[in-house]
C-alpha cells in the first residue's frame, strides 16, 4: 500500500514536470506578446522592446526555462504580468467561485443522475428508461454555455429572479455570492448529469444481472434493499470514476460558462491570461489544474478501497 | 383655451427644472465594462479601458471640453506659450489634495511629467522635443522645448498613456500606490470581479457645470463600481434585465432590443470612430504605392461598412478622416480615391504596377468582429480584381505582435476613435506598424506639428490628409457609431468615447 502511494507520488511529480515543460514551450512558440497587449494599440516597437526586457522576455528560452523551474522548486509560481500580484494569490482569489460552482454542479448532477439512472436500469425498457436515456442524450449534446444563456434569458432577464452575471459586489455575503452561482451551477449540473446518468444506468444493468442479485432475491430480501444495497454498492466503482472525472473537468474551470456568467473563477482567469499572454498565470494555473487532476484521480483510487474490499494495491 | 393650457405648461416647465431635475447626492452605480483593464496605471497603457476607469482616480493638467478643445483641469488656465512657441508656463491650481491628503505642488507635477516622458508612449513621443521641465515656484511649472511642438497641450490632456499627476514620492514603476487627485479614489480591486471607487471628500472641483471632460466635477455618487462582463451577449442581457446602471460597448444589432427594455435605454455616440486598413509601406507587395492605390481602387467601402455594422443607423460613408462635427474635417485628397469599388480597373492598375500574383496578407482579428467582417468583404473585392489574398485571422495579442514584424503582413485592420488632436493618430508616426515614411509625409506632418496657430493648423492638417491619400498610408473605411446602455434612472451621463461618471447621479 505504502509502496503504491509512493509510486503514485513519483508519477505525479513526473506528470507535473512534463506539464510544466510542455506548457512553457507551447506558450513561447505561440504568437502573441504580453508587452504589446499591456501597452495598448498605440505603443511603439521601442516601448514594447523595453517592456519585454523589463519582464525578462528578451532572454533566451533556455535561460527563461531554468529560471522558471528554479522558481517553481522554491514554491513560487511567479508574478502575474497584468495583475501585478503573485500567481498563487490570483489562483487563491479564484478558488472560491470555482470550488463552489464545481460542488453545486456535482450535487445537482448527482441528484438528477443517480436516482434516475438507478430507476431506469431497474425498469429497463420502460417509458421512464426510454425517456431518461433520450433526455440524457439531449443533455449530453447541449453545450453548457448555451443552456446557461437560455436559463439567463428566462430566469434572469424575463423573471428577474437571478443576476445575469457577476459574483457579488464589495461586501457581498457568502449567501449572496452563492446566489450568483445558481444559474451557472444548474447549467453545468444538468449537462454533467447526462454522462453520470448513462454510466449509472449501464453499471446498474451489469450488476442487476449478476448471480448474487438473483440469490438475494431468492432469499426474499426486499426489492429496495436489493437495488440500493446489493446492486448499487457494487455498481459504484464506474460511477465514482465518472464523478471524479466530472469534478476534475469542472474544477479546472468550466471555462466558457464562467466567461458567459462573468464569474471570476479559475476558468475565467485562464481565458483572460491566454488572451493577454500572461505567461506566469497560464503556467501556474495549468500546473495547479494538472495537480488537481492527478490528486482527484488518486483520491478516487483510494475510494475504491473503501467501496470494494476486493480492491488491493 | 389651448393657448392658456400651452402657456401654463410652458410656465410650469420653466419653473420645474431646478427642483424636479436637480441631481441628488448619494448612491452606488455598477458599470459593466468589456473586461479587466490590463493595468490601473494610465501612463503605462494606451488601452481605452484603462483610461475609462482611471480617469476617475487620476487627473491631468488639461483635458477636453465638449467641443474637444483643450481646457484646464489641474492647471489654473491654458499655458502661456512664448512667442517662439518653445516655452510653456503652466500655472497650477492651489488647494488641490491627493487621495493621501497631501497637497499637490509643482514638484509633484515635475516628477510626474518626468515619469510620463520616460514611461508613457505618448510621453516618449514628446520627450525628444523637451529641453527641460522645471518648477518655477510652488504653483508654476515651465516646460522648455527644443523646437515648437503644437500637440503638447493635447498630449498633456489625453486620458490614456496619460500625463497624470502623482505625488512626487509615489512615482514607482510599476505603480504600487494608486494615489491621484481625482473625484473618486480606489478602494478595492478584485481582478475580474470589480474595481470599487469611492468619493474623495477632499476633492476640489473646478467651478461651474460640467463641460465634456472639463468644467465642474460634482461627485454626486458615493461609489462607482466597474465590473468586467467580457461576453457581449451577456452585457446585452444584463442591460435588458437592468442589472447594471451603465453597460459599455453593446453590439449594434442589439439596439432595437434595448429600446424595448423597461429598465435600460440605449446610448449612441455618433460618430465614435473609424476603421482603417493600414498598409505595410516598408516591405512586401504593398511597399509599391501603385499597388496600394490599386487595392484602394478595388474596395467597396459601402459593402464593408454594411457587413460590419448592418444599418446606416450605425455607420456613415465618409472619406474625410474627421467627420463634419470636427474642426479638422476636410475633403483634401478624397475625391476619386474613396469608395471607388472598381475591381476591374484595379486589376489592370495592379498589373501595370508589376503585380504578379503574390499573396496580399491581410491580418485581422475576431476580437473586434467588425474588423473581421470588413476584412472578409475586402478580400472578396481584391479577389475580383485578381489579387491573391491570404486572410490571416488571429487573436488580438497575436496581431499586435505580428504587425510589428515588417516581413509578416501587407494590410492589417484596426480602428480608432476620433482623437481630438490629429497629431495623436498613431499611424502618422514613422515608427508605427505601417512605417509610413516619405518626403511628403515628413513635410506635411512636421509642418503641422510645429505650427502653434490654431487656424493655420487646420489648413496644415488638410495637407497631411492629402499626403495620406496620395501615399495611401492607410485607407479610411467610414465612420461608425458606438452603442452603450444606461439605466433609465441614471442622470448626467453624456455619450462619450471614454464614458465618465463624476457628474452622474441616480434619480430617486
Amino acid at each position: 500500500m505504502i509502496r503504491y502511494i509512493l509510486q503514485r507520488l513519483f508519477g505525479m511529480i513526473v506528470v507535473m514536470f512534463l506539464v510544466l515543460t510542455i506548457v512553457f514551450v507551447i506558450l513561447r512558440v505561440t504568437p502573441g506578446d504580453p508587452a504589446a497587449v499591456m501597452l495598448g494599440p498605440d505603443a511603439t516597437a521601442q516601448d514594447i522592446a523595453e517592456l519585454r526586457s523589463r519582464l525578462g522576455l528578451d532572454q533566451s528560452l533556455g535561460v527563461q526555462y531554468v529560471y522558471y523551474i528554479g522558481q517553481v522548486l522554491r514554491g513560487d509560481l511567479g508574478q502575474s504580468i497584468f495583475l501585478n500580484i503573485p500567481v498563487t494569490s490570483a489562483l487563491l482569489d479564484r478558488a472560491e467561485p470555482t470550488f463552489f460552482l464545481t460542488l453545486f454542479s456535482l450535487v445537482i448532477a448527482s441528484v438528477i443522475a443517480l436516482p434516475v439512472g438507478i430507476y431506469a436500469a431497474y425498469r429497463r425498457g420502460s417509458f421512464v428508461d426510454q425517456a431518461a436515456t433520450t433526455l440524457a442524450m439531449l443533455a449530453a449534446s447541449i453545450p453548457s454555455f448555451w443552456l446557461g444563456l437560455i436559463l439567463m434569458q428566462f430566469f434572469a432577464v424575463r423573471l428577474n429572479l437571478f443576476p445575469v452575471s457577476g459574483y457579488g459586489g464589495p461586501g457581498s455575503t457568502f449567501l449572496d455570492r452563492m446566489y450568483h452561482l445558481t444559474l451557472p451551477a444548474v447549467a453545468l449540473g444538468v449537462v454533467s448529469s447526462a454522462l453520470i446518468l448513462r454510466f449509472t444506468r449501464a453499471s446498474m444493468l451489469d450488476v442487476l444481472g449478476e448471480d448474487y442479485i438473483r440469490t438475494a432475491r431468492s432469499k426474499g430480501v426486499i426489492e429496495r434493499r436489493v437495488v440500493l444495497k446489493h446492486a448499487f454498492k457494487n455498481a459504484l466503482i464506474p460511477i465514482l470514476t465518472v464523478l471524479g472525472l466530472t469534478a476534475a473537468v469542472l474544477v479546472s474551470g468550466a471555462v466558457v460558462t464562467e466567461t458567459v456568467f462573468g464569474l471570476p473563477g479559475v476558468g475565467n482567469l485562464v481565458v483572460s491570461a491566454v488572451l493577454r499572454r500572461d505567461y506566469p498565470v497560464i503556467q501556474g494555473a495549468l500546473l495547479v489544474i494538472a495537480a488537481l487532476y492527478v490528486l482527484i484521480n488518486f483520491a478516487i483510487d483510494m475510494l475504491y478501497l473503501a467501496v470494494d474490499p476486493r480492491v488491493r494495491y | 383655451m389651448r393657448m392658456i393650457t400651452a402657456l401654463l405648461m410652458g410656465t410650469a416647465l420653466t419653473i420645474l427644472p431646478s427642483s424636479l431635475f436637480a441631481q441628488e447626492k448619494g448612491g452606488v452605480i455598477n458599470v459593466a465594462t468589456i473586461g479587466e483593464p490590463p493595468t490601473l496605471d494610465p501612463m503605462a497603457s494606451t488601452a481605452d479601458l484603462v483610461g475609462i476607469v482611471t480617469q476617475h482616480i487620476f487627473e491631468t493638467l488639461y483635458t477636453f471640453d465638449k467641443g474637444w478643445k483643450v481646457t484646464p483641469l489641474l492647471a489654473e488656465a491654458l499655458p502661456e506659450i512664448s512667442a517662439d512657441g518653445k516655452t510653456y508656463t503652466i500655472k497650477l491650481r492651489t488647494g488641490i489634495k491627493f487621495h493621501d491628503n497631501t497637497d499637490m505642488n509643482s514638484e509633484d507635477v515635475v516628477a510626474s511629467l518626468n515619469r510620463w516622458t520616460k514611461l508613457a508612449s505618448r510621453g516618449k513621443q514628446v520627450a525628444g522635443f523637451i529641453d527641460s521641465i522645471t518648477a518655477t515656484d510652488p504653483s508654476t511649472v515651465t516646460i522648455t522645448l527644443k523646437q515648437p511642438y503644437a500637440p503638447l497641450t493635447s498630449l498633456l490632456a489625453f486620458n490614456n498613456s496619460a500625463a497624470i499627476i502623482l505625488p512626487a514620492e509615489k512615482q514607482a514603476e510599476p505603480m504600487t500606490d494608486f494615489i491621484g487627485t481625482g473625484p473618486y479614489m480606489l478602494k478595492e480591486r478584485k481582478a475580474d470581479q470589480y474595481i470599487q471607487l469611492t468619493r474623495f471628500d477632499g476633492y476640489k472641483s473646478r467651478e461651474g457645470a460640467g463641460d465634456g471632460y472639463g468644467g465642474g466635477r460634482h461627485q454626486y455618487l458615493d461609489e462607482i463600481r466597474f465590473v468586467p462582463v467580457p461576453d457581449p451577449n451577456t452585457r446585452v442581457e444584463a442591460a435588458v434585465s437592468g442589472q447594471y446602471d451603465y453597460i459599455d460597448s453593446i453590439p449594434v444589432e442589439s439596439y432595437a432590443r434595448l429600446q424595448g427594455s423597461s429598465s435600460s435605454e440605449p446610448v449612441m455616440l455618433k460618430p465614435f470612430g473609424y476603421p482603417i486598413s493600414v498598409f505595410n509601406t516598408a516591405e512586401g507587395s504593398a511597399k509599391n504605392v501603385e499597388i496600394r492605390r490599386a487595392i484602394r481602387q478595388a474596395l467597396n467601402m459601402e459593402d464593408m461598412m454594411a457587413a460590419a455594422f448592418g444599418s446606416t443607423d450605425f455607420y456613415a460613408l465618409d472619406g474625410n478622416i474627421y467627420p463634419a462635427s470636427f474642426v479638422w474635417s476636410t475633403d483634401a485628397g478624397v475625391a476619386g480615391n474613396y469608395n471607388v469599388a472598381d475591381p476591374e480597373a484595379a486589376g489592370a492598375a495592379a498589373k501595370a504596377a508589376g503585380y504578379k500574383g503574390e499573396p496580399i496578407r491581410i491580418l485581422t482579428s475576431r476580437q473586434y468582429e467588425f474588423h473581421y467582417k470588413m476584412a472578409q468583404v475586402a478580400a472578396e473585392y481584391l479577389k475580383l480584381a485578381g489579387f491573391t489574398v491570404d486572410l490571416q485571422v488571429v487573436d488580438w495579442a497575436t496581431l499586435t505582435q505580428r504587425r510589428a514584424d515588417k516581413g509578416l503582413w501587407d494590410i492589417y485592420i484596426t480602428h480608432s476613435p476620433f482623437l481630438p488632436e490629429p497629431a495623436l493618430i498613431g499611424t502618422l508616426s514613422t515608427s508605427s506598424p505601417g512605417w509610413w515614411d516619405t518626403p511628403e509625409r515628413d513635410a506635411s506632418v512636421d509642418a503641422f506639428t510645429a505650427e502653434v496657430d490654431p487656424e493655420k493648423r487646420v489648413a496644415l492638417w488638410a495637407n497631411v490628409q492629402k499626403a495620406i491619400y496620395d501615399d495611401v498610408a492607410f485607407i479610411k473605411i467610414g465612420d461608425f457609431n458606438a452603442v452603450a446602455a444606461k439605466s433609465k434612472k441614471l442622470q448626467g451621463v453624456d455619450p462619450a468615447p471614454w464614458p465618465y461618471f463624476w457628474n452622474a447621479s441616480i434619480a430617486k
